[in-house]
């Protein structure tokens, strides 16, 4: 059986690419958007997220920009790239392809 | 912001090891995102130290946090790798088509150092400038042997002169390293038991004559190899991502290009002489961590002293 914990490392990714492509959002904005869209399920380690979103600029996914609030602190905002996006089409393709294959086995016998 | 969060944001950026913009960047966005998390905490009616102690909990360990974040910037480009092996590569050449003894190839050589130096220090220190620094160490290395054939007179009155602007400029050279990674320091010191092996081969009482030219002739292939596996090293080490690895990969190819460099010496490096080397390439490792951790202790507890966190 696989943990949550290895299932989410495992997904994360996924899960940010999925995220970003609707709006560019900030680190807590989206702890946030992934704690409420998935009713709590993806919960983990905050600090964790941070690795994450940089293994991903790096790589030419995302790109980080910084933004001054009225307040003077400064927010950093990430958006998804054409590579990112390009990604994300490839996973959700990959997902598809897998979903497909699982049903006859996950559901239920009638 | 508690005592508590500015200490833990700094064990982070202690364990961050990257360049001091980088560096900004990443304490920047996570002190965000503490104040977003303690005032939604506050909300929530918690004192400030309960907000701080949830806040913690919820963001997980500095170390953790420190070491993905350096495994997430530490790999370098294929590009950036060619660059780093470079003037291993370069010397390389000089050795492998006998260009060695061409004052136009070793000032094209020197002259091409200085610019990578000048220009990596100008683009605040990227991963890839810390070999060629090591290199412009070299030239201060000639000029010691020089000095050597200097009249009897003349050498007493230089050398103290030339140890304190070599030990000033090993202390400056050492130091840009020491301040992002020990373990930039060892990768840049890492081709100093190298060539030194070759030179006490050549010749180990450093008196050069017409004998040590043909010697160096006679070296030549093996000369560029070991230079070549330098080459090859330190492009492993730039796109390494794990910390670990990248000291692994130093610490297993420095003794072997030491004992390529004595096996191909034929007998002309003698055993006293390979195991100092060998002895002063395990220094290359152990004096940069335990200067690391000395000053990293030292700042930690200044930093406590004065209360000086930002």
């Amino acid at each position: 059986m696989v943990r949550r914990g290895e299932l989410i490392k495992g997904s994360l990714d996924s899960l940010l690419l999925g995220l970003l492509e609707h709006q560019p959002m900030y680190g807590y904005q989206i702890i946030r958007e992934l704690k409420r869209k998935s009713q709590g399920y993806f919960e983990f380690k905050e600090g964790t997220l941070y690795p994450a979103l940089h293994r991903l600029e790096k790589s030419g996914m995302v790109s980080g920009t910084w933004q001054l609030l009225p307040n003077g602190r400064q927010r950093r905002y990430y958006t998804l790239t054409a590579k990112g996006l390009a990604r994300l089409a490839d996973e959700r393709s990959q997902w598809r392809d897998f979903l497909t294959a699982m049903n006859p086995f996950m559901q239920p016998a009638d | 912001m508690t005592t508590t969060l500015e200490s833990y944001l700094e064990s982070i950026r202690s364990g961050l090891r990257l360049g001091p913009a980088e560096e900004r960047e990443v304490i920047s966005e996570l002190r965000t995102h503490i104040e977003d998390s303690l005032q939604e905490l506050k909300e929530t009616g918690l004192s400030e130290e309960q907000a701080a102690g949830a806040c913690l909990r919820l963001l997980g360990s500095a170390r953790m946090i420190a070491r993905q974040i350096y495994e997430a910037h530490s790999q370098g480009t294929w590009q950036q790798a060619l660059l780093a092996a470079m003037p291993h590569l370069l010397f390389g050449a000089l050795f492998a088509l006998n260009w060695w003894n061409h004052t136009f190839w070793l000032t094209v050589t020197l002259i091409l150092i200085s610019a990578a130096v000048g220009y990596g220090l100008w683009r605040s220190k990227p991963q890839w400038i810390f070999p060629w620094l090591g290199y412009s160490l070299l030239p201060v290395v000639i000029v010691g042997i020089l000095l050597m054939h200097l009249p009897r007179t003349w050498f007493w009155v230089t050398i103290p002169l030339y140890f304190l602007i070599a030990l000033w400029w090993l202390h400056n050279t050492v130091l840009q390293a020491m301040k992002r990674d020990w373990l930039l320091a060892s990768l840049m010191l890492l081709p100093a038991p190298i060539i030194v092996g070759w030179v006490l081969a050549v010749e180990p009482d450093f008196t050069f004559d017409e004998f040590s030219s043909a010697r160096v002739y006679h070296f030549a292939p093996f000369i560029a190899l070991s230079f070549l596996a330098l080459g090859l090293t330190i492009a492993a080490f730039i796109r390494l991502r794990q910390r670990w690895l990248r000291l692994a990969t130093l610490m297993v190819s420095g003794p072997l290009i030491l004992t390529m460099v004595a096996y191909y010496a034929q007998g002309r490096l003698s055993l006293y002489a390979f195991l100092i080397l060998f002895l002063a390439l395990g220094g290359l490792f152990a004096i940069p961590a335990l200067l690391d951790r000395r000053i990293r202790r030292a700042t930690k507890r200044v930093r406590a002293f004065t209360g000086i966190w930002r």
